[in-house]
């Protein structure tokens, strides 16, 4: 009997112990923070979430967020605004009190559940800045699920109008668009090319007459060749006529590389995609591991490196940023990280430091769902750029970090956001059956000139917008709130 | 003449003797094809080493299996949906890095998965050719593929491969592979 009650009194205290409440989230419970803090919140009608963009539109800051395709149990979320089942596409959220983001408008995507619909991918230029743009517009790029790409006007932005469409696909992913001169590098699956995901590259400067530039992607991807195809495309960034480069990352969990090109080559040698056609623009190319691919590979150059200032040469190092995209539930591959690289000397690039989430911190194994990296930030406003990035982990939230000696980042805040009734489950097989569990998934993160920190999850928990505090604000050069 | 006729008889009997001797011995491709199984040959990439077999017997005599769970896969919706999909993660690089495509492929299924599959021609050193199968088939959003070389009829050794690939034992591994264990 007395073994039983010491039984009991043990199983009692266990549950009640933070390890074990560390393995699950549940509804009501209050988020796990570090240096961030949550500023304001929006359910964006329990849609799967890809890609936010802010963007600065006259006296007002909007967020742009494309989401995934629906789910097998809510295909087509209703819309409370309309009443309407409408497939997932865009959310237009006004976010400029980001203590009370209001939603504003949901714009359809194309019909599907996942990854095959939706609308996952949104940049956002204003005609101003395009070189023929008409200067009272403010265009939205996005893909149309896996279909096409389009351009909104959402100068009003509870009331986009419709410019242009790009189809024919059968895929897009996470494009790049430069604001100044209108050169679009866009994720396309053009039908005739062997991979899912290459690069067609447009003069969107006047958004209303998109001007075909070329197609671009490795030697083997292109229409006629043969052999082994090299892995596909997930995103390229451009650092625009004056750093005339092009970074760009494939893979999502394998086979990834960095791959460095000549963005003025580029844009103007030869068009045919033969495979010297498709070498020529390119300076090297970094691969990585076959465990890891590379989802965003953000640059981040000519960064002064405080322990080499009394050194001779290499004061400074150009960097890029390269995140892994994890996909399997519960840890069910090869940790997805980031990873730094070193790429001064552009034709010799190499890693010289890494970061991942320590498992043991949250048992992020055992919560459910992903658990791994996806995405960081992609705004290179002052308030954040080369001083601190902010990483989607999955189940382990958003993830701050000090990165400015890029030979050792540092993690300085998290937030991890409460599970809601929204949230969706994420299952693994079990013999027989399935096994699911609630856990967030935090998919991908922006930033805005304000220095707020906008988060969305991939399993329909929303939008958060955070902001620094403590240790972490002060590494990034903010004044204390 | 008796004995002319004794020594026809005794040669018609010894011809179909001869005949029935061998018919006795199995050619190749009468006898069943076995799958023994050998070590994984190729080194460590991104997903974990599947299984490798080789035929004896049969009509896929000599050819080698390779099969192994690619577990997460974007397309978990449409699924290997084209021939490009096939090429791209059928495995037919881990034998060859240069191949060529036969002919266009054809749907496959292997219990509820369903897939594709391509005859290849494998541009070996020395200007060798061989004949290599790529299959791909899906479960949701994870890949069961299985690749297969030999120098023997293709189509022989695809018919062989599936049909091991449809035995109780593989559907089981298969299975069990693509749940992670």
């Amino acid at each position: 009997m007395f073994r039983c009650v010491l039984t009991a009194a043990a199983l009692v205290l266990f549950a009640g112990s933070p390890v074990v409440h560390a393995q699950k989230q549940t509804i009501g419970a209050p988020p796990e923070a570090s240096n961030m803090k949550l500023v304001g919140t929006n359910d964006l009608q329990a849609r799967s979430a890809y890609q936010p963009t802010i963007h600065h539109q006259g006296d007002r800051w909007i967020a742009y967020i494309g989401h995934h395709g629906g789910t097998d149990n809510v295909p087509a979320p209703v819309n409370p605004m309309t009443g309407n089942a409408e497939p997932n596409g865009t959310s237009i959220v006004d976010v400029t009190d980001p203590a009370h983001p209001k939603y504003l408008r949901h714009l359809p995507g194309q019909e599907g559940k996942y990854e095959s619909g939706g609308a996952q991918m949104v940049r956002v230029c204003d005609g101003r800045t395009l070189p023929k743009g008409d200067p009272n517009a403010v265009y939205m790029l996005r893909t149309f699920g896996s279909e096409a790409h389009e351009i909104w006007n959402v100068a009003d932005p509870a009331n986009p109008a419709l410019i242009t469409r790009i189809g024919g696909l059968k895929d897009t992913h996470k494009s790049w668009w430069e604001c100044d001169t209108g050169i679009a590098f866009l994720v396309s699956g053009a039908p005739d090319w062997r991979t899912r995901r290459m690069t067609q590259i447009y003069d969107l400067s006047d958004p209303a007459h998109p001007q075909k530039i070329r197609d671009f992607g490795l030697p083997g991807q292109e229409p006629g060749s043969t052999g082994a195809v090299p892995t596909e495309l997930h995103g390229p960034i451009s650092t625009g006529p004056a750093g005339n480069r092009v970074y760009f990352g494939y893979g999502t969990n394998k086979g990834g590389i960095l791959q460095i090109v000549d963005r003025e080559k580029l844009l103007t040698g030869a068009k045919e995609p033969t495979p010297d056609n498709l070498r020529f623009p390119e300076i090297s190319r970094l691969p990585m591991s076959a465990f890891n691919g590379a989802h965003t590979t953000f640059p981040m150059l000519d960064m002064p490196i405080a322990e080499f200032a009394e050194d001779k040469d290499g004061k400074t190092r150009d960097i890029v940023m390269i995140v892994d995209e994890a996909i399997l539930n519960e840890c069910g591959e090869a940790r997805q990280m980031v990873w730094f690289a070193d790429v001064t000397t552009e034709t010799r690039p190499m890693m010289i430091s890494s970061y991942t989430v320590p498992e043991a911190s949250g048992q992020f194994c055992q919560r459910g769902g992903r658990f791994g990296s996806h995405s960081s930030n992609e705004s290179m406003a002052p308030v954040y750029y080369r001083k601190m990035a902010f990483i989607a982990f999955f189940n382990a939230g958003v993830r701050a970090l000090d990165i400015r000696d890029p030979y050792r980042p540092k993690e300085v805040g998290y937030f991890i956001p409460a599970i809601t009734s929204a949230t969706d489950k994420r299952c693994i097989p079990v013999e027989g059956g399935e096994r699911c569990k609630v856990a967030i998934q935090t998919n991908n993160v922006e930033t805005d000139e304000r220095g707020y920190i906008y988060i969305v999850d991939r399993a329909n928990t929303g939008l958060h917008i955070l902001e620094l505090t403590g240790a972490a604000r002060a590494a990034a050069g903010l004044p204390k709130n | 003449m008796r004995r002319a006729v004794a020594i026809a008889l005794a040669a018609v009997a010894l011809g179909a003797s001869a005949v029935g001797a061998y018919r006795l011995v199995p050619s190749p491709a009468a006898s069943p094809a076995h799958w023994r199984e050998i070590a994984w040959p190729f080194p460590r990439d991104g997903w974990p080493a599947g299984r490798a077999f080789r035929c004896e017997g049969g009509a896929c005599d000599g050819a080698e299996l390779y099969v192994r769970a690619k577990r997460g896969f974007c397309n978990c919706d449409s699924g290997v949906a084209d021939d490009d999909e096939v090429d791209r993660v059928a495995d037919i690089d881990l034998i060859a890095p240069r191949f060529a495509a036969m002919a266009p492929g054809e749907a496959v299924a292997l219990g509820r998965m369903r897939g594709r599959a391509r005859r290849y021609d494998l541009a070996r050193s020395g200007g060798v050719s061989q004949g290599a199968i790529g299959i791909a088939i899906s479960r949701r959003c994870d890949l069961f593929v299985a690749a297969a070389q030999g120098t023997g009829d293709a189509s022989a050794m695809q018919h062989a491969a599936l049909a091991f690939l449809d035995t109780q034992e593989m559907k089981t591994w298969a299975t069990a592979a693509l749940d992670g264990y």
